[in-house]
């Protein structure tokens, strides 16, 4: 289990994490979301000794990580980076080596990493040779050759297309099934809810929001509720203070209701006000979860570069 | 995994990446080639001509051969002698050019004969052969008026030759050794050094330097590639070296001075000490630039401090390596690299001298990595322009 706990780190007068405390358990996916600035990046790279934190630690296994327990871990940057005129299995081999694998056994996982990227004859080309797909690949690669207990991929999906994100889902399922702690950010969110189970949302350089999808939904003190009723003005919502409306046109109405509503009453006063033809009660979207959770006291914007 | 296999890792990727490229194998190969012609290429074009055929009409006086050879040795000039049955078949031999000239002296040395040129005399042959044949005919003269030749020969015995400040063994040898020593240590840590700096610059500009990061300490990848694109300057140093001293030996004229065997090894020892001084710093001074332009600029300083002390050596050294500039420079760790081995193809400095050089260059080194390591630790993922040496330090505080 990998434990950030209280993690500060200004950058001059830049408050870039203020106090961040999450876990990532093994075997689960977390989606690490969070405004741009927010302080992603700088958490991952706090992980990875990256970035010194002012104050706070990462925990891996109830002990401080140190450069023993990060050759565990597995990493792929924002900032896609390899070098660019090595051989791409020189380069994996070189970076299963650096984590600590030997020779021979960084060679077989080499191989087997290729083959999985379906890049098994590329071996001996130089990575700029390869198209930018498929460097892609090779750094998703470079993160799993060493087949680590623990993954951070900082926006693992930006950039890639379609088969390039279904490949990228289906790693990471597979890792997570197989034991790995895996942390992603992105700002898909309709990815992450499809992907993770957990999510970490972080704002200003504070976790604002944190656990499973469900249990945040759960949380969530709001409903969506859809409505259409035929032949009725909307008049029936009016005047109830727990009730939002997010649009409407016509008969067709969007609230957002208070958990506290109670349904029967509203279903009863939808029903007396016309025919109704549609009713649809729901817990919020991750989108609207994320907007909530991320939604500033004093709605001014969060610090410029704070990453 | 422990550190030390972590540079070994790094130091073999470079070692693997650059020894196998193009631009190193063939510029290794181009200029072993021109040391070797540098000693080869005067020895096929002069060395054949120090010796003057000269042919000597028979029947000749008695001695003549040797007085030619004897007095063509005090003037460092050797001389091959054929005989000629008569004097048409040297004539013969001149026409063909077999032989530079041609002596036609009669047996009894009743005259001083004839020295035949095919188109013009050569002075040199000329003061030669006078002297050989004036030197018979004054003994015949001297011996048959009854002088004793014991006295004759006392008499003829040249003045004991005396220099009053006769130059060392092999001085010009020395000389040349010296400089050829301060040039490669020059080449070695400018072309090496500037790896490491243009190797950082690329790992940042690639922006694999964050990949690479999350695994190896940013100390242990400095040393690592430090050490790796040292072996390689090594290994072209020692190529290098070996390939001039080996076209020296077979080169007869040149010989090498007794200097030699240690001149060769300080100059191991202090391309290592230069290198990696001078690497290291470039390496730092890459971690703060972002692009190659500013790396340059970044440089700058680095630079000068290598040409200054290059100029030191060889202005101030090779004029008199006893010099205070010179002892100076041999404990100062930025010209020393460049001095010692300088004094030491001179046969000028003491194994004292060199003991402590290499103590405080290795001090120095030492100085450098800990203070640069945690520079290029604050740096090295700082992408955005150029970076001051101080935000650096601070941003890497541990």
């Amino acid at each position: 289990m990998l434990e950030v706990i209280d993690l500060s780190k200004r950058y001059g007068r830049v408050v870039a994490l203020d106090g961040a405390t999450f876990t990532a358990r093994p075997g689960r996916i977390v989606g690490f979301l969070g405004p741009n600035g927010a302080g992603k990046t700088t958490t991952m790279r706090c992980v990875f000794g990256l970035a010194r934190a002012d104050r706070g630690e990462v925990r891996w296994r109830g002990e401080r990580v140190d450069r023993q327990a990060r050759l565990r871990f597995g990493y792929m940057p924002e900032q896609r980076g390899l070098y660019p005129r090595m051989r791409v299995a020189e380069q994996l081999g070189y970076f299963a080596q650096q984590h600590g694998m030997g020779g021979a056994a960084a060679g077989a996982a080499t191989a087997r990493w290729l083959e999985r990227m379906g890049l098994a004859d590329r071996a001996k080309s130089k990575l700029e040779e390869l198209s930018h797909g498929n460097q892609q690949r090779i750094q998703l690669a470079t993160a799993l050759v060493h087949d680590p207990e623990l993954l951070v991929l900082d926006e693992p999906f930006s950039g890639l297309d379609p088969l390039g994100t279904a490949t990228m889902t289906e790693v990471i399922r597979e890792r997570a099934a197989a034991g790995v702690g895996v942390i992603f950010s992105s700002h898909q969110l309709d990815l992450v809810e499809d992907v993770c189970e957990d999510v970490v949302i972080i704002a200003r350089g504070r976790i604002v929001a944190a656990g499973s999808i469900d249990e945040l939904r759960a949380a969530s003190g709001r409903r969506h509720l859809e409505v259409e009723v035929v032949g009725s003005d909307g008049a029936w919502i009016d005047g109830r203070p727990d009730i939002q409306v997010l649009e409407q046109s016509g008969g067709r109405t969007k609230l957002l209701v208070d958990d506290s509503v109670p349904l029967d009453e509203l279903l009863s006063a939808a029903r007396r006000s016309g025919e109704l033809r549609r009713f649809s009660y729901q817990p919020p979207r991750l989108s609207e979860l994320f907007m909530e959770a991320v939604a500033e006291p004093e709605a001014d914007m969060a610090p410029e570069g704070a990453r | 995994m422990s550190r030390g296999r972590s540079i070994l890792l790094v130091a073999r990727r470079e070692v693997l990446e650059r020894g196998r490229s193009r631009g190193f194998i063939f510029s290794m190969l181009f200029t072993t080639a021109i040391i070797i012609g540098s000693f080869a290429l005067p020895a096929i074009l002069l060395g054949g001509d120090d010796t003057t055929r000269l042919g000597i009409v028979q029947p000749a006086p008695a001695g003549l051969d040797q007085a030619i050879t004897a007095t063509g040795g005090v003037l460092d000039q050797d001389f091959d002698i054929v005989t000629y049955p008569d004097r048409t078949a040297g004539q013969r031999a001149l026409a063909a050019e077999e032989v530079a000239a041609v002596v036609a002296v009669p047996e009894d040395l009743s005259s001083s004969g004839e020295l035949l040129f095919r188109r013009e005399a050569e002075p040199a042959i000329q003061g030669v052969v006078n002297a050989a044949v004036a030197s018979l005919r004054v003994n015949e003269v001297l011996t048959e008026a009854g002088v004793d030749p014991g006295a004759l020969a006392a008499a003829q015995t040249p003045p004991t030759i005396r220099a009053l400040e006769p130059p060392e063994e092999g001085a010009d040898a020395q000389f040349l050794i010296a400089n050829i020593g301060a040039v490669l240590i020059l080449i070695g840590v400018f072309s090496f050094g500037f790896t490491v700096l243009t190797g950082v610059v690329e790992e940042k500009q690639s922006r694999v330097m964050e990949v690479v990061l999350s695994t190896v300490l940013p100390r242990d990848l400095l040393m690592g590639k430090v050490l790796g694109i040292g072996l390689l300057g090594l290994v072209q140093l020692a190529v290098f070296v070996v390939a001039g001293l080996v076209a020296a030996s077979l080169t007869q004229d040149f010989e090498l001075p007794t200097t030699t065997p240690g001149a060769a090894l300080q100059l191991v020892l202090w391309f290592i000490l230069g290198y990696t001084l001078y690497s290291t710093a470039l390496g730092v001074l890459g971690a703060l630039a972002s692009r190659m332009e500013e790396a340059s600029n970044a440089s700058t300083p680095v630079t000068m401090v290598a040409m200054v002390s290059y100029f030191v050596a060889i202005f101030a050294v090779i004029n008199d390596p006893r010099s205070v500039v010179a002892v100076v420079a041999t404990f100062v760790p930025v010209s020393a690299p460049m001095v010692v081995p300088m004094r030491a193809a001179l046969g000028a400095i003491t194994l004292i001298e060199v003991v402590v050089a290499v103590a405080v260059t290795v001090l120095a080194i030492y100085a450098l990595f800990v203070v640069g390591g945690r520079v290029y630790s604050g740096a090295a993922l700082q992408t955005a322009g150029r970076m001051r040496l101080r935000d650096a330090w601070r941003s890497a505080g541990e």
